[in-house]
């Protein structure tokens, strides 16, 4: 259960502050109306204060005057809309699932709104403004209705959390896809993503806005039922409130607030998580704000300056002209980012590690042949990889490659292909490895390198070096990976180690980074070198393209220590595993033995990264999938897992390289999609299991 | 899991054994002999490269330089992203039917390595680990696509390396030559229009969702250097970029233009998002107000001029350009 919520306020009169409710209220408003003025003072055009004053008293020239009108003030409209509507929705969610962590973002309602769009896209129809936006509800409804049955309304933030984060990677992967198979078609999609409040005259905001408003007034109508929801189920039911409807009608009216805003602004991060985040601890001082009537129009206020601060921020600091480069999205994620890590810390988090799964443990018989089985199926796998491709070959041709008399082709082929091949098996099993060490020492389902900004720091390092040093050789990037990830690494483990890894503050911290470093890299790219964007990009999709045996070596000598430490050291991480006493009871030194572990993860992590791009799921994936078959002892885990993520992105990479030949996707890419169902997959059955 | 396990693993193995015996290619033996018209030239990156003998089959992986070959006449065997190039440059359009090796920014190693080539010319925003592979496959000669502090010599200087590489001076020379009389044709006409000196803005712009976005083509571009070989002034004060030349800016921030401004663009009617000026814009109140949009000075050239091409792509902008500023 989420125990993160808000410690109950202690009682002041409650005259005064229903008062005092009103007046931070009303401070809210004054705050959104004044970086709404200084917003529309700030733009490329030589449109001043001074020249907007005049516009709106009647008294400027034309031109001056329909910058103000046809630009600034949409832009300041769509910036207020969406974020009162991101905000609100994010409170409701929160409330209706006494969840810290529920928001459009963490629900994937924003990935589920723009799959849809990319897929209407891809059809190369162009819709209505009205039109794209019910198909952004439909996709946004969606994706939550599948991330709450999956798992299940107000049951546990950790599931629902892994639900939606891994829902939505999953999504956004397959809307990737999209945008390499139909580039033409979907040209600037990729670029929207990132959301932008910047507006082409009052068509937009006129038309959402009575969407919006109807979204809001359904809210307000059902906010009694939804107090009467934080006092808990059974109290909630005993007052005559209908729980479950309640709950539905809540979560629908989000989505359709999420969709108004994603159509009109792209999808802006993090404010339907921040906003109501914001407004919660003066819950505690006000206790007006106890109720939803006040809680929700103060939410939105909050996501209304959040976003139109952002834009404001943005502009004074950059010039104009970049600054239009610059989505307004990249910077309230990465407020978000840092607001994210500062809340987490201050959350008084009880939440200790769940029970471990009840899992059977299989025989050893049974662990032999999985083994064997995995051994046959990375075997087969690699041997497609070099087989299959753009040009197919035989074993034949492989065995005069290997006695150095191959032809000119089939060589050079296998020269290029072979290198990709071992760089997506080492990358895999490195993966594997780290998230499996990683998740025994933080006991942590949710705990992944990409979850936690482990990849994200790694990345973001490596693209410091690669747009700076254009020549970086292999070791070079695998050492800027590692100061990546090794810094990421230090704050998110470092911040969250107060308190021994509570689980929603390491995850928090952890999601945290991970939006931030991605939205650096975004930035980075935009402001050095904005139309050669694919030297970056090409092996942040997580793409082996390009690999040469070089490349792989960092990664397969780290591989081999891991594996060596794993091995060596199983039974202190079995112990590690377990609980917090049974270790300290044997005389294990806790602390020291989670950062050795720790720290190879991050090596492994680090030069995955740096030898196949960012690949998400596979640490997620890997470790979870050989507990199932394994049980929990790490001596059986550790091979399982590793053969698992060797084989998943070995398959991932000859799959991107082959299915749209001779155009490629990431191997990233496939991952995320083949990685998804599978993901959820065990979750309905862990669901299942908890059940019985 | 387990049955699903063994299942992939069965049938990969079966799948193998039956398949993958055997060889595509016969094993090597002999090594070529040097013919007598070997080529040594050194390429934009500075690296050296050898030839047999003026290279006949060549793969291309960046657009200007397809151009540039199918002027030189010179079919290429490989193109990257082949139905891209027909829609957007049909100034120079392709002559044969050249292999898709894939996209412009990840080719395919295996497709090119299939054609054999005897050449590829390479885009120097390539990886340097692709470039690096794709020399083990034939000779690379590496292009600088762009280079904003002098556009047109960049063009001909990629011209007569592509030239020398295979055998085709001479056409270069002419290529050279048109382009200039090209030039001194146009200068004249606008200069009889009495449009010497008048102020031209050259843009492209994208719309999503309810956002425009419009990309200035500063005088670092390569359209902005042959406006300006044309006696015209460039009216952009955005920055644009050290390579290609190209700002950003939206809506408003063509206000920023002078009054007397001669706007232009290009779209592409196989791309709808191409085209905001005639679109989105046509009712937004700061688009109808701007001096040129009143004075009717908005000229949209033809679809398939490529904006980064070679001297064909030049002609073809400098004919239509003249064309609709003196109507």
């Amino acid at each position: 259960m989420a125990v993160t919520e808000a410690p109950p306020a202690t009682r002041p009169p409650a005259a005064a502050s229903r008062a005092g409710a009103a007046a931070v209220t009303a401070g809210l408003a004054l705050l959104v109306a004044v970086l709404a003025v200084v917003d529309v003072t700030q733009g490329t055009a030589a449109v001043g204060p001074a020249q907007v004053f005049k516009a709106l008293t009647g008294r400027a020239d034309p031109s001056d005057a329909s910058v103000v009108i046809a630009s600034r003030l949409p832009r300041m409209t769509a910036g207020i809309l969406v974020g009162v509507v991101l905000g609100i929705a994010g409170a409701v969610l929160q409330a209706v699932s006494r969840n810290v962590l529920a928001s459009p973002d963490t629900l994937a309602v924003n990935a589920g709104s723009y799959l849809a769009l990319g897929l209407v896209g891809a059809t190369g129809v162009s819709l209505p403004l009205l039109a794209s936006s019910g198909v952004a509800f439909a996709g946004g409804l969606l994706a939550a209705a599948v991330v709450l049955a999956l798992s299940g309304l107000g049951t546990g933030t950790v599931r629902l959390v892994l639900a939606g984060t891994a829902l939505a990677l999953g999504l956004n992967s397959v809307t990737e896809g999209l945008l390499l198979l139909f580039p033409q078609q979907t040209e600037g999609l990729y670029q929207w993503n990132q959301g932008s409040i910047g507006q082409n005259g009052f068509d937009g905001v006129l038309q959402l806005l009575p969407v919006a408003l109807a979204g809001l007034a359904g809210l307000l109508l059902v906010a009694r039922r939804v107090d009467a929801l934080a006092l808990g189920d059974d109290a909630a039911r005993g007052l005559g409130v209908p729980v479950h409807a309640t709950r539905v009608t809540v979560v629908v009216l989000a989505a359709l607030l999420s969709a108004a805003a994603v159509t009109l602004a792209g999808p802006i991060g993090f404010v339907g998580l921040c906003a109501p985040a914001l407004v919660r601890p003066l819950a505690r001082r006000f206790r007006g704000f106890v109720r939803a009537r006040a809680a929700l129009p103060a939410a939105g206020l909050t996501g209304a300056a959040v976003v139109l601060g952002s834009d404001v921020l943005l502009r004074a600091l950059i010039p104009a002209d970049t600054a239009v480069a610059v989505p307004t999205g990249i910077v309230t994620s990465l407020v978000g980012a840092v607001f994210l890590v500062v809340t987490a810390l201050r959350l008084r988090d009880t939440a200790g590690a769940d029970a471990p799964d009840r899992l059977r443990v299989p025989s050893r018989t049974a662990f032999l042949v999985t083994v064997a089985v995995l051994v046959a199926v990375v075997v087969g796998v690699t041997l497609a990889g070099v087989l299959l491709g753009d040009s197919k070959l035989l074993l034949g041709d492989v065995a005069n490659w290997a006695q150095g008399r191959a032809g000119r082709t089939v060589s050079f082929v296998l020269d290029t292909r072979v290198p990709r091949v071992l760089a997506a098996l080492c990358a895999g099993a490195a993966l594997a490895l780290a998230g499996t060490l990683v998740q025994a020492v933080t006991r942590n389902p949710l705990a992944e390198p990409g979850v936690l900004g482990v990849s994200g720091g790694a990345a973001l390092g490596a693209v410091l070096l690669v747009t700076t040093v254009p020549a970086a050789g292999s070791w070079g990037i695998a050492g800027a990976a590692f100061g990546g990830a090794a810094l990421a690494s230090a704050v998110v483990f470092g911040l969250a180690a107060r308190g021994g890894y509570r689980q929603h503050r390491l995850v928090l911290v952890g999601i945290g980074m991970a939006a931030g470093s991605t939205a650096l890299i975004s930035l980075l790219i935009v402001l050095t070198d904005p139309f050669n964007a694919t030297k970056a990009l090409t092996w942040l999709s997580g793409s082996t393209y390009g690999r040469t045996m070089a490349d792989v070596l960092p990664v397969a000598l780290v591989l081999a220590l891991g594996l060596a430490v794993a091995v060596a050291r199983r039974t202190e991480l079995d112990l590690v595993s377990l609980d917090e006493d049974t270790p300290r009871l044997l005389g294990l030194g806790l602390p020291r033995a989670r950062l050795g572990f720790l720290v190879v993860g991050v090596l492994l992590a680090a030069t995955a990264v740096a030898s196949a791009g960012t690949i998400g799921f596979v640490g997620l994936v890997a470790p979870h999938a050989a507990r199932a078959l394994v049980g929990r002892r790490h001596a059986r885990v550790v091979p399982v897992a590793v053969l698992l993520g060797a084989a998943l992105v070995c398959a991932a990479d000859l799959l991107g390289r082959t299915v749209i030949a001779p155009a490629q996707l990431g191997a990233g890419l496939m991952t995320a999609i083949i990685g998804t169902p599978y993901f959820l997959r065990l979750l309905v059955r862990g669901r299942g299991a908890a059940r019985s | 899991m387990r049955r699903l396990l063994l299942t992939a693993a069965a049938t990969t193995a079966a799948a193998l054994t039956l398949a993958a015996c055997g060889t595509t290619e016969p094993a090597a033996d002999s090594a070529k002999g040097k013919t007598s018209e070997a080529i040594s030239l050194t390429d934009s990156t500075g690296a050296k490269v050898e030839l047999d003998g003026p290279a006949k089959k060549v793969v291309a992986t960046e657009w200007n330089e397809v151009e540039s070959l199918i002027t030189l006449g010179v079919d290429p065997v490989g193109v990257a992203d082949v139905k891209g190039y027909k829609t957007w440059d049909t100034a120079v359009p392709l002559k044969n039917e050249p292999k898709d090796i894939g996209t412009r920014g990840e080719p395919s190693m295996d497709t090119i390595a299939s054609l054999s080539p005897d050449l590829i010319v390479a885009s120097s925003d390539l990886p340097d680990a692709a470039v690096k592979q794709l020399r083990r496959i034939a000779p690379v000669l590496e292009i600088k696509s762009a280079d904003a502090s002098d556009q047109i010599g960049q063009m001909f200087k990629n011209l007569d390396l592509i030239a020398k590489a295979t055998g085709t001076t001479d056409r270069a020379k002419t290529a050279r030559e048109d382009f200039e009389a090209k030039v001194a044709e146009g200068k004249k006409a606008l200069a009889d229009a009495k449009l010497d000196g008048a102020s031209i803005a050259f843009a492209d712009g994208y719309v999503t969702s309810n956002q425009v976005s419009v990309r200035p083509y500063t005088s670092g571009s390569l359209l902005g250097a042959v406006n300006e070989e044309l006696g015209l002034k460039n009216a952009w004060k955005v920055k644009g970029d050290p390579v290609y030349g190209l700002g950003t800016t939206d809506v408003e921030g063509l206000t920023a233009l002078p009054e007397d401004t001669r706007f232009a663009y290009i779209g592409n009617d196989g791309d709808k998002a191409s085209t905001p000026f005639t679109g989105a814009l046509a009712k937004n109140a700061v688009w109808t107000s701007l001096p040129f949009v009143k004075a009717g000075e908005v000229h949209r050239l033809p679809d398939g001029i490529w904006m980064f091409g070679g001297p064909g792509s030049m002609e073809a902008y400098i004919d239509s350009l003249v064309d609709a500023l003196t109507k």
